[in-house]
């Protein structure tokens, strides 16, 4: 309970002809000491305001902040003891890059030479040693975000924000990035709170993602929860693909239930406060089911099959509707033509159900 | 109740960086003294007569038989040349622009910097120029072409010249509006209708035209503005055609009539107010072309000769029309007897030397004073408008532009009316204001701050007794030794020095403000023993030079206390601001209300007001302008590293906008050498000011004279620009050069 947000609001006023908006609808959460916690959510859904309350660069409407079991709210930006890498990176065009990193020790009035060996450290950390005297216009994008982020680690910050740093740059460096980002906090132990709406970046740096949908939280959990066991058709889908297929609860037990859909019943996983007899659907990711030469599950006939190299990805209308299939089996390997009749099975045990 | 409650948070939101508080509450407390105030005094005296009963007099003359149809004559008269110029203006400012950017003209840097001299120069300088040489002793009229002008032939006097001489005057800032314009016209749009088979002419009307339309509209209104306000060009070159800002003008300088100057100004401030209103909130907001968009535009080409040669000819034509008019200036100063005897001669500079020296050095020197003033005010409001939210930012962008919007006039009279005897109200306001404020920003319970007010005014009413038995001079020495002591006591007994600094230096200045005189008098005894002649005129002004920097009015020397005292107090232990607090709010009071507060007139300090309100748009729109160009999140990374408010204006914002502050010492000096409607009424025998000298020659007939003051104005004001632009060069060699035209 490192930090914690109570019930946090924010309105902003309406301004210049806009309505007034809600950007952040009762957010609570609570976050450890050490880890490293994701805001994940499509545009607008509210994480990177979140973000910035907990930075203080904007005010609650109402709810609490406590950092430590200190009450936060009112404190300015410069009096919380927090980092934050930004978006843009925000480098100081003016400044060389020792200078950019040693910025926020000359503001503590930190001795010269201790400044020297804490930017020395941090430069080593980030992999930017030698490049003290460049100027910002003269480093690539990469390098500009590892200022951004040595900048805000050599500050041995109690908090880590961190607002799509890696948004900017292209795939190849994003994949690199993602795992020194994560090496560096794991190494340092700095709590972090990342804001990204890739779900690949959650899903590879998060101890636990926050999944964000309009200014509301849909679900809290690491990243396996998430995506074994959404909890709503939002999360569901905006964490990988998912196929909905209609369900009718017919008995519940603990995490599981009995479900009833195509004519037969399963035993999938389910949530919790689920009554029999409701309806819903049923989540099954499309690596879960396959292409069967013998007997299945669901019988339908391929409409779309696509060769992606490490997998076959086929559409499948099942009963009308249209079932994703992601075969990934390397001996299984037989393309089937669009037209064909086929049989699916699936492990229908790791389907999970919610409600509609 | 939901939304009081929502300002006061916005308020508490500023309040938790103080620095950033007070400067809202100097720069509105500015603005509002002498902008609002001002204008709202000239306003208000149009209604009401010297017995002090509300009047329509002035407004029902409009109306009557007798006088009706002068003023209408005069009104109609104002709007039509305001028409005319406006629309010369935009159409020449165009072709200069479409000339630059598209059309392939050699020496497009040579016309660039043409076009913008008029903006350097006195705001007569082109009608005195015209006369010169198009006059009816003109040395293209008479000397070369011998024409002579009988009575009721058209001369260059009347609204043909008039209006002439204002689209030369005026015509770069249309311009400079629609060069930029010009310059980010994206090539793609033209390209993707050329690709749907339009043809050029098509393309312009329905493409480029339309575009271009906010800027040209907004040209137009800006220019009407400016025809409108112009003081100078009418009363050189109207003739027998009367404007209102030559009535209004007349009214006091002849009549010394102020309810009718006041009702004049008020039927100039409404077409000027609507147009500004219109221009700025209208046409500016639906430009489709982004001001800081990308210049591509200048790759498109104007191929067609029969379009091409045209535009060129005219551009060279009026740019050698420009130098010649400047010419003439120069060597009118040094001609003998213009339009008798063209033979060179130093005699007119002697004289002005002689007897101008001490209006060439008060000008001088007060401008550059004005300078700092104006822009270090200018970017505090544009910091506060571009980055910070709160309640009334609309209003404190509009007011500051409002200075430079209205007609000079209205603000000249409108600071005689309020400063020559003391304003009460305003005084009354500025000490209540930042009376609430020091209680306010305080953290500190609700009876403890009615506590420190109660004890602060009766403390304030203790001093104001003393002060009015010992006088001024005394208080101010007794009120400057409280301060020498408690800084001496909070130097010794605080680690941290800047506290006790900050007061110390306040005593010794509060000291200085009448000891100074032991320093001014033996200078001047010494000035005075030089010979008379031009260095006696030069030296004697040195004295009251260095008395402006000490002798800031009382009331201002108070208000600059109680802010000092509010920023040690926020540092300091509750226990000692209960001393600290109510005795310098008793102090202040004591300074501020005693003798004749803020009776500025006849004082420097009101010429210097005076500037800095008229160049302080130009300030906050280049701030405004550089400013919006730095990502937010660079001052917000600061602020998360630890920095305040402060800290992050001082060492991140500031050497950014450094570029845009430059432009505006430019502009601002600029600015207040070529002023005339604003400090007309406001000369005094003490403090002269050379355009209002320009004016009094040329009534006298000295146009030669006329023409050395203003060649030595435009020396100045390019010696200036040069000196700043070798400065920038130096500083932002790295960043490229700063661009005149910001703040334009």
């Amino acid at each position: 309970m490192f930090l914690v947000l109570e019930n946090v609001v924010k309105r902003f006023p309406p301004r210049g002809g806009a309505s007034e908006v809600t950007a952040v609808n009762g957010v609570s959460l609570s976050i450890e000491k050490g880890e490293l916690v994701t805001l994940l959510g499509p545009s607008g859904c509210g994480k990177t305001t979140t973000l910035r309350l907990i930075g203080g660069f904007e005010v609650l409407t109402s709810g609490r902040i406590l950092l430590d079991g200190v009450g936060i709210d009112n404190l300015p930006p410069h009096k919380r003891g927090m980092s934050m890498v930004f978006q843009s990176y925000a480098i100081f065009p003016h400044l060389n890059v020792f200078e950019n990193i040693a910025y926020g020790l000359h503001v503590q009035k930190v001795p010269e030479p201790e400044v020297k060996r804490r930017v020395g450290k941090v430069l080593e950390l980030v992999n930017l040693v030698g490049y003290e005297n460049r100027a910002p216009n003269q480093l690539s994008g990469g390098q500009q975000q590892r200022v951004a982020l040595a900048r805000a680690l050599v500050m041995e910050p109690k908090v880590l924000l961190l607002d799509e740093p890696l948004s900017n740059l292209d795939a190849k460096l994003r994949e690199q990035m993602r795992s020194e980002i994560r090496r560096i906090q794991q190494e340092l132990g700095i709590t972090s709170v990342y804001v990204t709406h890739d779900q690949i970046e959650a899903m590879t740096l998060s101890d636990h993602i926050v999944v964000m949908n309009q200014g509301i939280i849909e679900q809290i959990g690491t990243p396996e929860e998430i995506y074994r066991h959404p909890s709503s058709q939002f999360v569901a889908n905006f964490i990988g693909r998912a196929n909905f297929i209609p369900a009718k609860a017919k008995s519940v037990q603990g995490g599981e239930a009995v479900v009833e859909c195509f004519g037969k019943e399963f035993r999938v996983s389910a949530k919790a406060g689920v009554t029999p007899g409701t309806m819903g659907v049923l989540v099954l990711r499309p690596e879960m089911i396959w292409i069967s030469e013998r007997e299945g599950v669901f019988k339908g006939v391929v409409k779309r099959s696509v060769y992606l190299g490490n997998a076959i990805e086929y559409e499948v209308a099942v009963d009308g509707a249209s079932l994703i299939v992601m075969d990934t089996n390397p001996r299984r390997m037989k393309l089937y033509p669009p037209g064909t009749s086929v049989t699916l099975d699936a492990y229908m045990d790791l389907a999970h159900f919610l409600l509609a | 109740m939901l939304a009081v409650k929502r300002r006061l948070q916005e308020f508490s939101l500023i309040g938790r960086d103080p620095v950033l508080a007070l400067s809202l509450i100097i720069s509105a407390l500015f603005l509002f003294a002498f902008i609002v105030f001002p204008i709202a005094q000239t306003v208000w005296s149009g209604f009401f007569n010297k017995e002090g009963q509300f009047s329509l007099t002035y407004f029902a003359r409009y109306f009557d038989s007798y006088y009706g149809p002068v003023s209408r004559q005069i009104f109609l008269d104002t709007l039509t040349m305001g028409v005319l110029t406006a629309a010369g203006g935009t159409l020449l400012g165009f072709i200069f622009a479409y000339t630059i950017v598209r059309c392939r003209v050699p020496g497009k840097n040579f016309l660039h910097i043409l076009a913008l001299v008029p903006t350097v120069s006195p705001p007569f300088a082109i009608a005195l120029s015209t006369i010169l040489l198009f006059g009816r002793n003109g040395l293209v009229t008479k000397g070369i072409l011998n024409m002579s002008f009988p009575p009721g032939s058209n001369d260059v006097y009347g609204m043909d010249g008039l209006v002439s001489v204002q689209i030369i005057t005026f015509f770069s800032v249309a311009y400079l509006i629609l060069r930029a314009m010009l310059e980010r016209l994206d090539p793609s749009m033209e390209e993707a209708a050329r690709s749907m088979g339009a043809g050029k002419a098509h393309i312009f009307r329905t493409v480029t035209l339309p575009l271009l339309i906010p800027g040209i509209a907004g040209s137009f209104l800006l220019l009407f503005v400016e025809a409108l306000a112009d003081l100078g060009n009418p009363l050189f070159i109207a003739g027998n055609v009367t404007v209102l800002s030559a009535q209004i003008f007349l009214a006091i300088a002849g009549e010394y009539d102020y309810q009718k100057a006041s009702a004049l100004a008020f039927v100039l401030l409404i077409p000027t107010l609507v147009v500004f209103l219109v221009q700025r909130y209208y046409v500016s907001r639906r430009s489709y072309i982004s001001v800081t968009g990308k210049p591509t535009g200048g790759l498109i080409e104007e191929k067609e000769g029969w379009i091409r040669w045209p535009f060129i000819i005219v551009t060279y034509l009026v740019s050698g029309l420009i130098v010649i008019l400047y010419l003439a200036i120069i060597y009118g100063s040094f001609s003998k007897a213009w339009g008798i005897d063209y033979s060179f001669s130093l005699e007119w500079w002697k004289q002005m030397f002689a007897r101008g020296i001490e209006s060439i050095l008060d000008t001088t020197f007060l401008s550059i004073l004005a300078t700092p003033i104006a822009v270090l005010l200018g970017m505090i409001v544009a910091f506060l408008v571009v980055r910070k939210q709160f309640s009334g930012k609309q209003a404190l962008d509009f007011t500051s532009n409002l200075g430079g919007a209205v007609p000079g006039t209205i603000l000249g009279i409108g600071f005689v009316l309020a400063f020559s005897t003391p304003p009460w109200f305003l005084v009354i306001f500025m000490y209540v204001v930042l009376f609430l404020f020091t209680l306010g920003i305080l953290k500190a319970t609700f009876w403890e701050k009615v506590a420190t007010g109660i004890v602060g005014t009766l403390l304030g009413a203790g001093f104001f007794v003393v002060g009015a038995r010992i006088g001024q001079v005394l208080l101010t020495y007794l009120i400057s030794i409280l301060s020498l002591g408690f800084g001496v006591y909070l130097l010794f007994t605080r680690p941290k020095k800047k506290n006790g600094v900050k007061l110390v230096l306040f005593g010794v200045y509060g000291a200085l403000h009448t000891l100074i005189e032991y320093v001014a008098q033996p200078l001047m005894r010494a000035a005075n023993a030089i010979p008379e002649g031009t260095w006696k005129n030069a030296a004697t002004q040195f004295p009251d030079y260095i008395q402006v920097f000490f002798k800031l009015p009382h009331a201002i020397l108070g208000c600059v206390l109680i802010i000092l005292i509010v920023t040690i107090a926020l540092q300091e232990r509750t226990s000692f601001r209960r001393v600290l607090i109510p005795l310098f709010l008793g102090g202040s009071f004591a300074l501020i209300f005693g003798g004749k507060p803020m009776a500025l007139v006849g004082t420097p300090y009101i010429i210097l007001a005076a500037f800095a309100v008229r160049s302080l748009p130009a300030s906050v729109r280049s701030g405004v302008a550089s400013l919006q160009q730095i990502d937010p999140s660079i001052e917000e990374a600061s602020a998360i590293m630890g920095a305040d408010a402060q800290y992050t204006f001082r060492k991140v914002t500031l050497p950014l906008i450094m570029p845009a502050i430059l432009a505006g010492l430019i502009f601002s000096f600029t600015r207040h050498m070529t002023s005339l409607s604003a400090i007309i009424f406001l000369v005094s025998a003490k403090w002269r000011i050379v355009t209002a000298s320009i004016l009094s020659e040329w009534e006298q007939g000295g146009i030669s004279m006329a023409a050395a003051y203003s060649t030595i104005i435009i020396v100045f004001v390019l010696i200036a620009i040069g000196i700043l632009y070798l400065v920038s060069g130096k500083m932002l060699k790295r960043r490229g050069g700063i661009d005149i035209t910001w703040g334009a």
